[in-house]
């Protein structure tokens, strides 16, 4: 991984602690951020979002499924994630299983809530077409095409974009005949129904370094992190998800001074972001 | 069922020896040492070439040539009905070696000795012919990276279906049960690298599949060397003396 | 186009398109048109007896590119000139390198070759200053000297028979590198010159443009005399090992020894002028890099800023400009 020497360290160290990072940005501070959206033709919605070096995809294809029993009046949302070798060389084979795990369930807890589905960033029940019987899949895959840090605020940030660019086609349910009868379903080839993102959170990491926290972290920051909370905020200001990492304990106290922080990094992003997606769809419309 | 219609039309609108859309751009990673997003059509690949460095594996280092190795993955999103494979199924394994030899045969490895070069290839999009795109992509990348080759590789893909000879199969006319004729030359030198076909075919119609192939990769070439160009000419510009 | 990771406007995307037509037009004359990609003929008189330089074979009687790059020619010399790749050195080049493994003698170092190179024990000077032969005890201090991940700064000694590279760093100029930050760049970016140590009194700060596209910023040092580099180190690692055992404690402590805020602003403001000029691909000495860290200071840009789209375009802007002006004092 990043290997620094101890002068360099204490360089980083210290621009942290005086607020003036590496490369010349405040603590709470985002890199440039940088959304194309409908990358991928052939899903529902797809996005790339670029922040500095890091440079992920996010991608959303629906399918018509079943819901589960136990939830009738909800559909159902799968989060991968996977590192592309082309990131990073040791990512190669098995190398990034771990951290696309680790990834993968982080985004799951940030933005679906518990099993019960209560409390998602994404409004399962919409996804429900006939209630028990049919509703929608939305498989949402992340992929690490280059990484330099901060990967997680940026797969959220690529998947709240692939959202907005998502287009769930129209479907006419036939009145079935009895109970027990599988309905039938015409999905509509014309008919689409924009994604609602109104309530899909942003990711905040909050990475400490020393005795201060700071946003959007680079590799080089995060190899000196001693731990990292990752925090995420809806547009209501409502959390969420929240995911603790590193080994160092945190006074609870700090936790909470960093959520308020978070809050209010967080309706910059949602701007930033909001902002960047739709310059982006505009864009891609002009094509 | 019909792929070609009686006014001679594909499917997706393509003549029979029409070739899909190329699109190629090159870094597309800033991090590796060369790296290009290559376009067919609807498929879509992102190559990455780190090296020739220090043989991360001694046991592997060769004091006469370089290593080179290559790794093929397939986004989850990248077929058209979602699946999630485990990574190093028997298909990506053939197609990283493929893949390897293929480059391995261009690069001019007795100039590295002792040392590694990585080739990553990335399927963003599947729809048809991502063996030929990831060849194709990979040599952008190679080229990128400034790494020695004997020529630029290129490849395409052409098929028989309707007593018709196609170029550059998609997703739909592949998975129709014809043959799927895929061939890499090296274009200057007039030499095919690759050759693999998957059903049965008479002998003379095969002469006309391959040959139709090699115009393809004829095209390829063509404009992969525009883009090299291009490129090369635009970094000379900007770096100004 | 690489690196180009800023979202620009419309007028922006303008403004930028035709800076970098300005500059296009400017070296039509020069070499563009000797640009050659793999495989293409090169045009050559074989009576003329011509050598076959690197990035050449010769095929049926014709010389044939094996890159993409530039063909140069030097008497009877015809080579391609690569722009994008790994650093190809040259004996003498001032490269700097981070170590990767200590091993009996000698440091491995990555310095973006294909390979390793390699700093023996005995092509650097020791503490004492004075030339001896290396004894044992020199062996186990090693780390004395450079640990592993440490940024150090060296000259090309020789190739190896095998290949292999050979560093020396017998001057006092050479050797590590500390309170500052690499960047790594691509080599074809540096120019080689008589001079890749700047010392920028203005700022306090060193800037070493190593030719493999290593480039170092940092606090200004003083070249330190031959007894003190040995203390300067071992007081170091004495920090660094308190700093661990006692953790918290001493914070307070250790933001002393920070880099002075000021330094720091010109160190970071330096090094995004690099990011700027090497995402834009322009070739990077020390006054354009100096003339970019200006045009930041008299928009009144903070240090962060430089990486947004408005300095990016502006850069290109000023740097068309330049070669304009340039252009026509030669002319």
């Amino acid at each position: 991984m990043v290997g620094l020497s101890v002068g360099e360290k204490r360089f980083i160290q210290g621009g942290i602690a005086q607020d003036l990072r590496s490369d010349g940005r405040k603590r709470l501070t985002y890199r440039p951020i940088y959304v194309e959206t409908g990358v991928i033709p052939q899903a529902n919605g797809s996005a790339r979002v670029k922040m500095g070096a890091t440079d992920v995809i996010a991608c959303v294809k629906a399918e018509l499924g079943r819901p589960s029993p136990l939830q009738p009046d909800k559909g159902k949302v799968a989060i991968f994630v996977d590192c592309s070798p082309t990131a990073e060389p040791t990512f190669e084979g098995r190398g990034a299983e771990e951290l696309s795990a680790e990834l993968s369930v982080a985004l799951q807890r940030c933005l679906l809530g518990g099993r019960s589905g209560a409390g998602a960033g994404i409004d399962l029940s919409s996804l429900v077409i006939t209630e028990g019987k049919v509703c929608w899949d939305l498989y949402i895959d992340g992929l690490v095409v280059s990484s330099d840090g901060n990967l997680l605020d940026a797969l959220g940030a690529a998947i709240m974009a692939a959202l907005s660019n998502t287009g769930i086609p129209r479907v006419l349910v036939a009145a079935s005949a009895s109970p027990d009868e599988e309905p039938e379903v015409d999905i509509s080839d014309e008919e689409y129904l924009q994604f609602d993102t109104s309530g899909v959170p942003v990711i905040v990491t909050l990475t400490k370094v020393g005795r201060h926290y700071i946003v959007d972290a680079t590799s080089e920051e995060e190899s000196q992190m001693s731990s990292a909370v990752s925090i995420s905020i809806n547009r209501q200001g409502h959390i969420c998800g929240l995911t603790k990492r590193g080994g160092a304990g945190l006074d609870p106290s700090i936790i909470v001074d960093m959520i308020s922080v978070a809050k209010h990094v967080s309706e910059q992003l949602m701007n930033k972001l909001d902002s960047e997606i739709s310059a982006a769809e505009a864009d891609e419309d002009e094509l | 069922m019909e792929f070609v219609n009686p006014e001679g039309l594909r499917l997706d609108g393509r003549r029979a020896m029409e070739m899909r859309q190329l699109r190629a751009q090159i870094g597309a990673v800033s991090k590796a040492d060369g790296s290009a997003v290559f376009e067919m059509g609807n498929t879509k690949v992102i190559a990455a070439v780190y090296g020739p460095r220090e043989v991360q594996n001694r046991s592997q280092q060769m004091s006469d040539q370089a290593l080179v190795r290559c790794e093929y993955s397939m986004a989850n999103f990248s077929t058209g009905d979602r699946m999630r494979k485990p990574k190093g199924d028997r298909r990506s394994t053939e197609l990283s070696l493929v893949i390897r030899q293929t480059m391995e045969a261009c690069i001019l490895t007795h100039l590295m000795p002792h040392s590694q070069i990585d080739i990553f290839v990335q399927v963003l999009q599947a729809d048809g012919g991502t063996r030929s795109a990831c060849i194709n992509a990979a040599t952008l990348a190679l080229a990128d990276a400034g790494i020695p080759m004997r020529d630029l590789v290129t490849s395409c893909s052409a098929g028989y279906l309707n007593n018709t000879s196609l170029l550059d199969l998609n997703y739909v006319e592949d998975s129709a049960g014809g043959p799927d004729v895929t061939v890499g030359i090296l274009p200057t030198l007039d030499k095919v690298t690759l050759l693999q076909m998957d059903a049965k075919l008479p002998m003379d119609i095969f002469e006309n599949v391959m040959q139709l192939a090699i115009e393809g990769c004829k095209a390829v070439a063509n404009y992969i060397r525009e883009v090299l160009q291009e490129n090369t000419k635009q970094l000379e510009v900007r770096r100004g003396v | 186009m690489r690196g180009l990771q800023v979202s620009l406007n419309q007028t922006q995307k303008i403004r930028l398109q035709r800076a970098l037509q300005q500059l296009e037009s400017l070296s039509s004359k020069v070499n563009v048109n000797a640009s050659v990609t793999v495989a293409d003929t090169i045009p050559v008189n074989f009576e003329d007896n011509i050598l076959k330089g690197h990035g050449t074979v010769e095929r049926d009687g014709e010389l044939v590119a094996t890159l993409c790059g530039v063909v140069e020619r030097v008497n009877k010399l015809v080579y391609v000139r690569p722009l994008r790749s790994r650093y190809k050195p040259e004996i003498g080049d001032i490269i700097v390198g981070r170590v990767v493994e200590i091993v009996p003698k000698r440091w491995k170092l990555e310095i973006n070759f294909s390979q390793d190179a390699v700093l023996m024990l005995s092509s650097m000077n020791l503490a004492d200053g004075i030339q001896r032969r290396r004894t044992a005890v020199d062996e186990l201090n090693m780390r004395s000297f450079f640990e592993e991940n440490d940024v150090v700064c060296a000259e090309v000694r020789n190739f190896q028979h095998d290949g292999s590279l050979q560093l020396q760093a017998r001057s006092q100029k050479y050797g590590k590198l500390e309170k500052g930050q690499l960047l790594t760049i691509p080599p074809y970016l540096v120019k080689r010159r008589k001079q890749h140590f700047h010392h920028m009194e203005q700022y306090g700060v060193d800037l070493v443009l190593g030719c493999n596209g290593f480039i170092w910023i940092g606090e200004h040092v003083e070249v330190r005399d031959t007894m003190s580099g040995d203390q300067v180190s071992n007081t170091e690692q004495q920090n660094t090992k308190s700093s661990t055992s006692t953790n918290y404690m001493d914070l307070e402590e250790q933001e002393q020894g920070y880099t002075p805020l000021e330094t720091r602003q010109n160190i970071c403001r330096i090094a995004n002028s690099v990011r700027v000029l090497s995402s834009l691909g322009f070739n990077i000495t020390v006054e354009v890099i100096m003339e970019t860290v200006d045009l930041s200071g008299t928009m009144n840009l903070e240090v962060h800023e430089m990486l947004g789209s408005e300095f990016y375009v502006l850069v290109a802007e000023k740097e068309a400009e330049r070669r304009c002006s340039s252009g026509k004092k030669k002319g």
